[in-house]
C-alpha cells in the first residue's frame, strides 16, 4: 500500500498531524516552521493544539502500570476469602489459607515489579507478615485457643487510640497481639462473629487492612 | 510566531540529558562489565516496563519480556554502534521482543474493564472528574491495536519524536503518523465523552 505523499497535502492536514511532536517539541526547524505558520491562521488547530497538551498532562500523570498492577493483586487479595468463604466442605489442613496465599503473593517475583504505592503497600505487609507470622501462626491449625487470632489488622496511620478501640468494639474484636515493626495487630474474634467482624473491618475508615488468617473456617 | 510554549517536557529532557551516560554504559556493558549493565537496567527498567505494559496485557509476560530484552542487550552490547540513540536501540529490542512474545500467549480475551476501577468514594468534584477522565483515557488506549498504543505511549509519555517512533516499532513515518492521527481522534472522543458523563 503506497503512503501518501505529504508534500501534495493540504497545510492543515500536516499540521494536525505533526501537532502531538510539536506540543512535545520533538518537531525539527523545517516541520516546526510549517506547523507555526499554520497555527497562526486556524483556530481550529490552536484549539486541537490545547487538547493535545491536556493528553500529554494527562499521559504523564497516568500510570497504567500500576493500574493493572494493583488490579491484579487486588483481585488476588480479595478471591481467597470469598473462595474459601463459600466452600461447601471444611478445608484439609494442607490447604494454603488466606494468610498463606498472602503471602506466596507478596514473595512472588512479580510483585517486586509493581510501582511505589503497591510496593509500600507490599513492603508492609511483608513487614506484618514476617513479624507476627512465626509464633501465632504455627498454633491455629492445632488447637484454637479462646485466644487464638484469627484474624490480622492494620490501622490507617492516622488513627488514633479511640479510633482504634471503637473500630475493635464494633467488630467485637480483641487484641491478641501487636503492634508489630510495621503496626499491624493479630485480633481474635469470636467464631460466628467472624464474617461480621471481618465485613465490619474491611469497611471501616479507620482500617488499611483486614484479613482471615484461620483458612477461614466460619 | 511560536505557540509552542511548553515544549520541554521533564520526560523527553531527561532522555536527552541521560543520551551520553546510555552510550558510554553500553560500552561499558560491551567488555562484560556488570556493574554498568544495571545501572542501564536500572535506568530503563521504569520506562521499559511502562511500554511493555502499554502493548502486553498479561503482567508475567511484561516481566519476561523486559528481562528478555536487558539479556539482549547484554549480550549483543558489543553490536550497538551509535547509528541511533541508546533509547531507540533498547526499546526497538523491547519491541520485537513484545510482539513475539505476543503471538505465543495472545492477550487474554477477559480484560479488566477500566471504568470499574473508579472509586466509589465521595471525592472533590476536580477529583471525580479527574478520574473520570483518566478512566476513559485508559478505556480509549485499551481498545486501541498494541501497535496504535505503542505509539500513544512513545509521544505522549516517552517523549520520542516521530522518526525514532518509527525506528523503533519498524515501520515508515507517515504510518507512525497516521496511526497517531487516528489514535488521537480516539482519545479525544473518550475525553469529551467523560466530559459528558461529568455534566
Amino acid at each position: 500500500m503506497s503512503e501518501p505523499n505529504l508534500s501534495e497535502r493540504p497545510p492543515h492536514d500536516e499540521a494536525e498531524e505533526l501537532l502531538p511532536w510539536y506540543a512535545t517539541g520533538q518537531l525539527d526547524e523545517a516541520d516546526r516552521a510549517r506547523v507555526d505558520a499554520h497555527l497562526s491562521t486556524c483556530a481550529s488547530c490552536r484549539k486541537q493544539l490545547s487538547l493535545e497538551r491536556q493528553l500529554i498532562d494527562e499521559f504523564q500523570a497516568m500510570s497504567p502500570e500500576i493500574e493493572s498492577g494493583w488490579a491484579r493483586l487486588q483481585s488476588r487479595l480479595n478471591a481467597p476469602v470469598a473462595a474459601v468463604q463459600y466452600s461447601p466442605t471444611p478445608p484439609r489442613p494442607t490447604r494454603p489459607n488466606p494468610f498463606a496465599e498472602m503471602w506466596a503473593i507478596l514473595s512472588r517475583p512479580a510483585v517486586a515489579g509493581l510501582a511505589i504505592a503497591q510496593l509500600a503497600f507490599v513492603v508492609a505487609a511483608g513487614t506484618i507478615l514476617l513479624s507476627l507470622s512465626r509464633p501465632s501462626y504455627q498454633t491455629l491449625g492445632s488447637a484454637p485457643a479462646p485466644t487464638s487470632a484469627n484474624m490480622i489488622v492494620m490501622f490507617r496511620a492516622d488513627a488514633t487510640i479511640e479510633d482504634v478501640r471503637r473500630s475493635l468494639d464494633a467488630a467485637g474484636a480483641s487484641i491478641v497481639d501487636g503492634p508489630s515493626l510495621a503496626d499491624a495487630y493479630l485480633l481474635h474474634v469470636a467464631p460466628q462473629r467472624r464474617a461480621t467482624a471481618l465485613a465490619k473491618l474491611q469497611s471501616d475508615d479507620n482500617v488499611q487492612l483486614a484479613q482471615p488468617i484461620d483458612g477461614a473456617r466460619s | 510566531m511560536s505557540w509552542s510554549g511548553i515544549l520541554q517536557r521533564p520526560k523527553a529532557e531527561e532522555a536527552r540529558a541521560a543520551a551520553p551516560d546510555d552510550r558510554e554504559l553500553i560500552a561499558r556493558v560491551s567488555s562484560g562489565d556488570l556493574q554498568a549493565f544495571e545501572r542501564l537496567y536500572r535506568l530503563y527498567q521504569p520506562r521499559l516496563t511502562r511500554f511493555l505494559t502499554t502493548l502486553l496485557k498479561r503482567p508475567q509476560l511484561i516481566e519476561e519480556v523486559l528481562d528478555d530484552t536487558m539479556m539482549v542487550v547484554w549480550q549483543t552490547a558489543g553490536n550497538f554502534r551509535g547509528s541511533s540513540k541508546p533509547s531507540t536501540w533498547v526499546f526497538a529490542i523491547a519491541y520485537r521482543k513484545a510482539i513475539k512474545a505476543r503471538a505465543r500467549w495472545p492477550d487474554p480475551v477477559e480484560e479488566p474493564d477500566f471504568d470499574h476501577r473508579v472509586s466509589e468514594e465521595p471525592l472533590p468534584d476536580e477529583e471525580l472528574h479527574q478520574e473520570r477522565l483518566r478512566g476513559a483515557l485508559l478505556k480509549a488506549m485499551d481498545q486501541l491495536s498494541p501497535d496504535h498504543r505503542a505509539v500513544v505511549d512513545l509521544t505522549y509519555f516517552h517523549g520520542l519524536g516521530y522518526r525514532e517512533i518509527a525506528e523503533i516499532v519498524g515501520c515508515p513515518v507517515d504510518t507512525v503518523k497516521t496511526r497517531m492521527f487516528h489514535a488521537r481522534k480516539r482519545l479525544k472522543q473518550a475525553m469529551s465523552g467523560s466530559l459528558v458523563d461529568w455534566l
